[in-house]
């Protein structure tokens, strides 16, 4: 073991903690902007705390149908953005790491492909093709265009490389099918890397703007970005509710993170290098 | 390989075709299509008609479109070194924190990476207001003069840098960290025995050992970067003058005024293709250095 001073070690969790601290300022001061009366978000000279901490914006916004309403929806759709998008993507990870078929190469080629084309080259071509299947203004536009990703498949993949052969072979000699094994043996298993998928996913969804502004028009399906962004754009004085509403829209992702950190964030080590 | 693998072609197609059914139609389709359309005079009310290389050329010789080009490549420019050497210097410092302490800290500040970059626009176009924003605050202690940070040709660019390194800050510091834990700890006490300081540890086994974590938050860090517009969408929609539009908000702006769509397509076809050569070339830069020494 390396021996460290008292003062080194001292050093070191202030400058972590000065850190952290700056890394979280930002989001403390909307939260707490959301507390400040609508004059005083941006009242000079500068304070951080309010005069006095008013919970009529916190309020005003939870009693607005609109937000309320965007939440929801952006929050159901990410649910089952995140449970398709495992759905699909694992069982294609299935398939390229255990079975053997005709045209695998070609299929594996073809799946991969498409991770190295950006979305923004195909964004204004996905946006005609939707709009010839008629799918502008419902939800499958947000929810299906994403749901397959070569990238989400090739992690789940590895992880399915890892499992040992004998479970599957036991399996296979008890007879069951391949789509048996597929649910009954490795499908269980999956809870690490579903979990990291399965927020990337939702998180993708969620953050996402620039998609449900250009292919929602229909206030009942828009997204809580697009409602942030059209709320900062025609109510520009109601600071306050505006800040309230920006902390409120990061709450469940944050709550969502927490609960789940412990396997994000071993998860990053394994999609980062691979 | 197994001498007696079986084919499973039914399982594996049943399986399959959600996947490939999808990508052919959001992804395949619409890239394919793209490059045709990059071709054409194309739009939602006329007949196209076919042009040739005239779209890419268009663009190509857009002075815009250039300056765009310009402006994605100096804020990947400020944003990526800036990210990545502070977010090695706080990874080394996590690393030599106690369990518990560093477990809170890695926590925390993974935080901003999951807010998306609407509600970090609307946070920091607050803090740079000219009357009761924090930035003019904290300047002021210095005894400066209030700036429009975001209207000023000088600043707009580094003050959207600044959330952009804020949103990316906490994924590169863990992905450093999980690199240098996989450094054998019995290179720095060999070192120790020769006396080596911290400097030259950090020059000679730390920074050697964690060079494809470099490269590899090099080369994502840049292309996310250079494609990044939601932050100058909101922050500044591309202003002052055409300061802060990056190649993505052209394409974008392009797409929605345009009658003629096939310019925009070409475009990000174009940004497509130099993208793919910038971080090729970078990869190629590190690697030819590795060869170097053995």
């Amino acid at each position: 073991m390396r021996t460290q001073s008292l003062v080194q070690k001292s050093a070191l969790t202030v400058i972590a903690g000065v850190v952290t601290l700056l890394a979280l300022f930002p989001l403390l001061w909307v939260v707490i902007a959301g507390f400040k009366g609508q004059a005083e978000v941006l009242a000079t000279p500068f304070r951080f705390f309010p005069k006095e901490w008013l919970v009529a914006n916190y309020t005003d916004i939870l009693g607005d149908a609109a937000f309320l309403k965007s939440m929801g929806v952006t929050f159901g759709g990410a649910l089952l953005f995140a449970a398709l998008s495992l759905i699909v993507n694992s069982m294609a990870a299935y398939v390229f790491a255990r079975l053997e078929f005709r045209f695998k190469s070609i299929m594996w080629v073809y799946v991969i492909m498409t991770m190295f084309i950006p979305g923004m080259a195909i964004m204004l071509t996905s946006f005609i093709v939707v709009d010839k299947l008629g799918m502008l203004d419902t939800l499958a536009v947000l929810v299906l265009p994403g749901v397959a990703s070569a990238g989400h498949m090739f992690f789940i993949r590895q992880f399915y490389l890892n499992i040992p052969m004998a479970l599957e072979e036991a399996a296979l000699i008890d007879g069951a099918g391949r789509i048996k094994i597929f649910t009954s043996v490795f499908v269980p298993m999956s809870f690490p890397v579903f979990v990291i998928v399965g927020i990337g996913s939702y998180l993708g969804y969620w953050n996402s703007f620039i998609w449900p502004t250009m292919t929602i028009t229909n206030p009942n399906l828009y997204q809580i970005m697009q409602y942030l962004y059209n709320f900062r754009a025609e109510r520009v004085t109601e600071l306050g509710l505006l800040m309230a509403g920006s902390a409120l829209a990061a709450i469940p992702t944050i709550v969502l993170f927490l609960i789940f950190q412990k396997y994000i964030i071993s998860g990053i080590k394994i999609s980062g290098l691979k | 390989m197994k001498t007696n693998f079986r084919y499973d072609n039914k399982a594996a197609y049943a399986l399959l075709t959600p996947i490939v059914v999808l990508l052919t139609i959001f992804v395949v389709i619409p890239f394919f299509y793209a490059i045709k359309v990059s071709f054409y005079n194309w739009s939602f009310y006329q007949e196209s008609t076919f042009v040739g290389f005239r779209n890419f050329y268009m663009v190509v010789t857009d002075r815009l479109f250039g300056e765009a080009v310009w402006v994605g490549l100096k804020f990947a420019l400020m944003v990526v070194p800036a990210m990545l050497i502070l977010s090695f210097l706080f990874a080394n410092v996590v690393k030599n924190l106690g369990a518990k302490y560093s477990g809170f800290v890695k926590t925390s500040i993974y935080i901003p990476t999951i807010i998306s970059g609407i509600i970090a626009s609307v946070i920091f176009v607050f803090i740079y207001d000219y009357m009761g924003g924090l930035a003019n605050y904290v300047i002021g202690w210095f005894g400066s003069e209030p700036k429009a940070w975001l209207a000023d040709v000088a600043t707009a660019l580094p003050s959207i840098a600044a959330p952009a390194i804020w949103l990316g800050f906490g994924f590169t510091a863990l992905i450093m960290l999980a690199g240098l834990h996989d450094i054998p700890e019995s290179y720095y006490e060999a070192a120790d025995l020769e006396g080596a300081g911290a400097f030259k540890k950090m020059w000679y086994i730390t920074i050697p050992l964690m060079r494809n974590v470099i490269l590899y938050l090099l080369v994502t860090g840049f292309i996310a970067q250079i494609s990044q517009f939601e932050l100058s969408l909101v922050m500044t929609n591309g202003g002052p003058l055409s300061e802060t539009t990056t190649p993505n908000l052209y394409i974008l702006n392009h797409f929605r005024n345009d009658v003629m769509v096939g310019n925009s397509i070409a475009a990000s076809l174009l940004l497509f293709v130099v993208l793919g050569s910038i971080s090729a070339l970078i990869f190629r830069v590190l690697n030819s250095e590795k060869a170097v020494d053995g």
